[in-house]
């Protein structure tokens, strides 16, 4: 399946993308800022937006770090407390953090657009918002295939498709390149168990938070980037995407390799794994929690660490 | 003897049945350590803090002469919470730090109450509820500043704990739990003549030789520990300490020396059998505890209030 999904993206080319100048958002000038286009965001909603966007707003840490990949970084005027990433991300205006953000600080800045990251944050400030003229796009991958199509659609309202573009073949490139070495192509057949056992699938836990026992489920985009990787997750039929796990299900999972979220709360295994495979032949690794917690461009990093850390055997460099 | 047996029914069930399926005649080495590491110890701390709480209750209820006396009322739980919450802050890595300061807070939420209560007048029943109930809000407001600060992941585990969860437990956990829960129960229990001559009014207690003073501190310390270890070890359990006494005085009537014992035991039922649900409702996921309890209790306590 992951392998599927690998091609479809890699082999895409866009040529729309390869006329569009990044020089077409300065020559309009002022004057021109009433003339108009519209975009339709990931929930289908039609937005209206100047041509020519130059101040633009970010409530998700993702979706920062996905505006300064793409080389639109000097556009952005305002972003949350969660915002740590890249570095020139701290140096942005804050208008508070993903949650609890301030109207006020966002209107006084004057965006043209701000990005959200969920439905749900919609309702709270979208009226308010339209009032001042201030359009609001929601934005959320659930995969690595849609961080990618997201990042060319950013550029699409920015103008930057140029580096965009350069970013997604990149992240193309190296998917390609974990791939081949953790044996997610050559597939003769396709089927999910021929796929398990030529990469020699490990079953994974990964660890949110150690006390109360907090793991991944269903609804969680780690899933499909852990099979990607080599591996299966054994909460994957949970529901919900962050459950809380009962300590007796984790202890009968008895999973090969534990992956850490690290945070200040949970910086080993839960005493449940005391006795798992992966904790004896010490198979337990850390991982940023923010590059598995945010689909944004480091989602790559995030596919490579995991694989790293599932197959060492078959990345010597 | 009706109560212990529907304790002892309830424990049977609860660690007969988890999230998890276990051969019981014929146990592996995993599925014995499901048992007697994880469900075993939870089901026991589930029967300390149902104790603990319902005991706590029972005293304070007829040491102030007031039906809806409760820890949260008195800000004793707010007291305990802001101690754990500090304890989480600072001492994130010092084993027994949640206990001690659950109680440290539970004890000092008492004491100031205490203090405020005494007036130069004497301490009156009315001026207890109002300084319990300005303590508690005004913890809650402190709870409420810290959490908005603490970061992310801290603040996480913090507000589940907040609402009751069990999943924490350990043997020593609980050992704790049910050392302070016995202590506890049995100091109430002593006093249990000395509250029954109370609720007929202070000054008859004081003629009849009761040392009024005395009773009151030694509840209020009884409280503060039963309480303080039932809060660091479960979090806000609600509705225990409320609707267990008065469901315990319907059956048999208002006589704390059978009122107290009664409600302990009852209590441990309850919170047992919540915990089972909270534990096998939407396995393997969990929910937490205190929203079981409030679910049930706070229907049952309505019902008490119109049928008197």
């Amino acid at each position: 399946m992951a392998a599927f999904i690998l091609l479809s993206t890699t082999a895409c080319s866009r040529p729309a993308a390869e006329n569009a100048d990044s020089s077409a958002a300065t020559q309009l000038s002022p004057s021109d800022a009433v003339s108009t286009r519209t975009v339709t965001d990931d929930i289908g909603r039609q937005i209206t937006i100047p041509a020519s966007v130059r101040r633009v707003i970010s409530l998700a840490p993702s979706v920062t770090e996905s505006i300064f990949a793409i080389g639109a970084g000097d556009r952005l005027v305002g972003d949350t407390t969660y915002c740590n990433y890249p570095e020139e991300a701290k140096a942005v205006a804050k208008v508070g953090d993903t949650l609890n953000p301030n109207i006020e600080t966002i209107v006084a800045l004057k965006p043209d657009v701000v990005f959200v990251s969920g439905a749900s944050q919609l309702e709270t400030f979208t009226n308010t918002l339209d009032r001042n003229r201030i359009a609001v796009y929601v934005i959320n991958p659930e995969s690595l295939d849609e961080v990618v199509e997201s990042l060319d659609r950013l550029a699409e309202i920015l103008g930057t498709e140029n580096a965009a573009k350069t970013l997604s073949d990149k992240i193309g490139r190296k998917r390609v390149e974990i791939g081949e070495k953790v044996g997610t192509y050559l597939a003769e057949d396709p089927s999910e168990e021929a796929y398990e056992k030529r990469v020699g699938v490990r079953r994974v836990f990964v660890q949110i938070s150690r006390e109360p026992l907090f793991t991944i489920g269903k609804n969680s985009f780690l899933n499909q980037l852990i099979y990607e990787a080599g591996g299966k997750s054994v909460t994957a039929d949970v529901d919900s995407a962050f459950p809380k796990l009962s300590k007796e299900t984790a202890l009968a999972l008895d999973p090969d390799v534990i992956i850490l979220s690290d945070s200040p709360d949970n910086q080993g295994p839960s005493e449940v794994f005391v006795n798992s495979s992966a904790v004896k032949n010490k198979r337990v690794y850390k991982i940023n929690a923010d590059i598995i917690s945010r689909p944004g461009p480091r989602l790559i990093d995030a596919l490579e660490q995991i694989a790293k850390d599932l197959h060492p055997e078959k990345f010597h460099d | 003897m009706f109560l212990i047996a529907v304790l002892a029914a309830a424990v049977a069930l609860a660690s007969i049945f988890g999230s998890e399926r276990l051969s019981f005649f014929d146990l592996s080495d995993q599925q014995r350590s499901i048992l007697f590491d994880i469900r075993l110890p939870r089901v026991f701390l589930a029967a300390c803090v149902g104790a603990s709480l319902a005991a706590a209750g029972a005293g304070l209820q007829a040491l102030l002469r007031n039906p809806l006396a409760e820890p949260y009322l008195l800000g004793v739980s707010n007291g305990a919470a802001l101690g754990t919450m500090l304890a989480f802050v600072l001492f994130e890595n010092l084993e027994y730090s949640r206990p001690v300061m659950a109680f440290a807070g539970a004890a000092a939420a008492t004491f100031v109450v205490y203090q405020m209560a005494k007036g130069r007048a004497g301490m009156t029943v009315e001026r207890l509820v109002l300084s319990g109930v300005i303590v508690t809000t005004f913890l809650s407001s402190v709870i409420v500043l810290f959490t908005s600060i603490l970061d992310a992941a801290k603040l996480r585990s913090f507000t589940f704990w907040l609402l009751g969860d069990l999943s924490q437990a350990t043997k020593n956990g609980a050992i704790l739990c049910l050392i302070a829960a016995v202590i506890g129960t049995v100091v109430l229990a002593s006093q249990a003549r000395g509250l029954n001559l109370m609720m007929i009014g202070e000054r008859d207690a004081l003629d009849f030789g009761v040392e009024v003073s005395r009773v009151r501190l030694l509840v209020f310390g009884a409280g503060a520990l039963l309480v303080g270890a039932s809060v660091a070890a479960s979090g806000s359990v609600g509705y225990v300490g409320l609707v267990v006494p008065h469901l315990v005085r319907m059956a048999t009537g208002s006589d704390n020396r059978s009122v107290i014992p009664f409600s302990a035991i009852a209590g441990a039922a309850f919170v047992v059998l919540a915990d089972l649900v909270a534990r096998t409702a939407i396995a393997p996921r969990e929910l937490p505890v205190g929203a079981i309890t409030a679910l049930i209790g706070a229907p049952v306590f309505i019902f008490l209030l119109r049928r008197n």
